[in-house]
């Protein structure tokens, strides 16, 4: 599975949405109905799927689905 | 009846009420000393706490830190007594004041207005301060319990419930204040099951202190009825004679009905309850206050979009001054009938016994 389905998967998981609502320009807040508490679950959803690290101020930053998806695949190389 | 003392971690608490920190200075050194002899835990506030500092405009977080240890100092020098500083998690200068208040050695940080992610990485080899989020769900709690524990190996040392008729900031939708799964009794059972199940995967006691709205002797009982080990209180603390509020300040606790407590939308983007004044009467007509802001001193304000500083307008409050700020309250602020002092307060919490003198006009 790619970094993208994963996380999507992830999203979907934390988020309960659908699938089919998970696009790369979906915003979590806006779109996808997350709220704070939401947001810091999906961040520790990816660190503890991926082994990565997700400071806060670049937590901050991830707005959409894309950036999320981008930010792995920066981090895993 | 008298109240059952606690622990927290292997620090004790000899009588369960916790004086909720209140900024901009409403609770420093005086109000925390006197509620910590009376064996409680004293907390002064760490918001903007350097304002009278003269250089707090130029230097503020220099001034903030330098007015934060004098104040835990002072604190120290009047009493043996459990001294603990509250830190918004939302203050940009979080992780430098939380590092001076367990320098300096308090025994408590109550850390709320977010979720304080980073705070047990700040503790140096040695330090023994109680680390203490503020959650408004069952939830948070968790949620927080499992960052710190995968992060930083920690489990928190105890966790302070804020319900919806707590004052200042609430950590609710304007929308869950008033519905059932937000009453205060709800969140706390929640919590106590978080703290359960912490109990049962790392072996540790995590006490449960209720805040929000606690008003009398019986309700500190329902609460500790219900599994909380303590219980925070701010409202009944302002209307003390040791409070550092302007006696103004507590004035209007006494003078208010319930009418004058209301919900405004703070410029932090949050719900928050408080007393209206000529002030926030100006805001509610659309009138603005310019803000010359000088240290963005919450990661959440909207500076560009805000009618007013926040902060100035707590400040001005705190000297008494209601046509430039207002006073943040809980929902039980009209009820203040009169200004008494700490021991007298403290006498009549632990035990349910009023004392005889009248009210105030």
């Amino acid at each position: 599975m790619s970094v993208a389905e994963k996380v999507k998967e992830i999203i979907v998981d934390q988020l309960g949405v659908s699938a089919d609502e998970v696009l790369p320009e979906a915003k979590f807040v806006d779109d996808l109905g997350a709220d704070s508490l939401d947001l810091t679950e999906l961040i520790m959803a990816m660190e503890e799927e991926f082994g990565v690290e997700i400071a806060d101020e670049d937590a901050q930053k991830i707005v959409k689905v894309q950036d999320a998806i981008s930010y792995v695949e920066a981090k895993k190389g | 009846m008298s109240l059952p003392g606690f622990y927290i971690d292997d620090l004790h608490i000899p009588v369960p009420i916790i004086q909720g920190g209140m900024g901009v200075g409403i609770s420093l050194s005086g109000l925390a000393a006197a509620v910590a002899a009376e064996g409680g835990v004293g907390v002064i506030s760490a918001a903007m706490i350097g304002f009278k500092e003269p250089d707090v405009r130029t230097n503020h977080t220099e001034a903030n830190l330098r007015a934060l240890r004098r104040e835990i100092r002072r604190a120290r020098e009047l009493t043996t007594g459990v001294i603990g500083v509250n830190i918004l998690a939302s203050l940009t200068d979080f992780e430098a004041m939380a590092s001076c208040a367990m320098d300096e050695g308090v025994d408590l940080i109550i850390s709320g207005g977010g979720l304080p992610r980073t705070l047990p990485g700040l503790v140096k080899p040695g330090q023994k301060t109680k680390l203490i989020p503020v959650v408004s769900s069952g939830r948070a709690a968790e949620l927080l319990a499992r960052m710190w524990i995968t992060r930083y190996n920690r489990v928190p040392d105890a966790f302070v419930v804020e319900g919806p008729l707590a004052g200042g900031h609430l950590g609710f939708k304007r929308s869950a204040l008033d519905a059932p799964e937000s009453r205060l009794e709800v969140l706390v059972k929640d919590v106590v099951e978080v703290a359960k199940k912490l109990k049962e995967t790392h072996g540790r006691d995590v006490p449960v202190i209720a805040a929000g709205g606690i008003y009398t002797h019986q309700d500190i009982l329902d609460m500790l009825a219900i599994g909380a080990s303590g219980v925070q209180l701010g409202t009944r603390f302002v209307a003390t004679h040791e409070c550092d509020a302007d006696l103004r300040f507590k004035r209007a606790y006494v003078d208010s009905t319930q009418d004058d407590i209301q919900i405004i939308d703070s410029p932090l983007g949050l719900p928050g309850r408080a007393i209206v004044s000529p002030f926030l009467r100006n805001v509610s007509e659309g009138h603005t206050a310019p803000i010359s802001c000088y240290c963005k001193c919450m990661a959440s304000c909207g500076v560009e979009q805000a009618p007013y500083c926040i902060s100035l307008a707590l400040i001005s409050a705190q000297r008494g001054n209601f046509r430039a700020g207002f006073a943040f309250c809980g929902a039980n602020a009209w009820r203040v009938n009169k200004i008494v002092s700490v021991a007298e307060l403290m006498h009549e919490l632990t035990t349910g016994e009023t004392s005889d003198s009248p009210a105030e006009a």
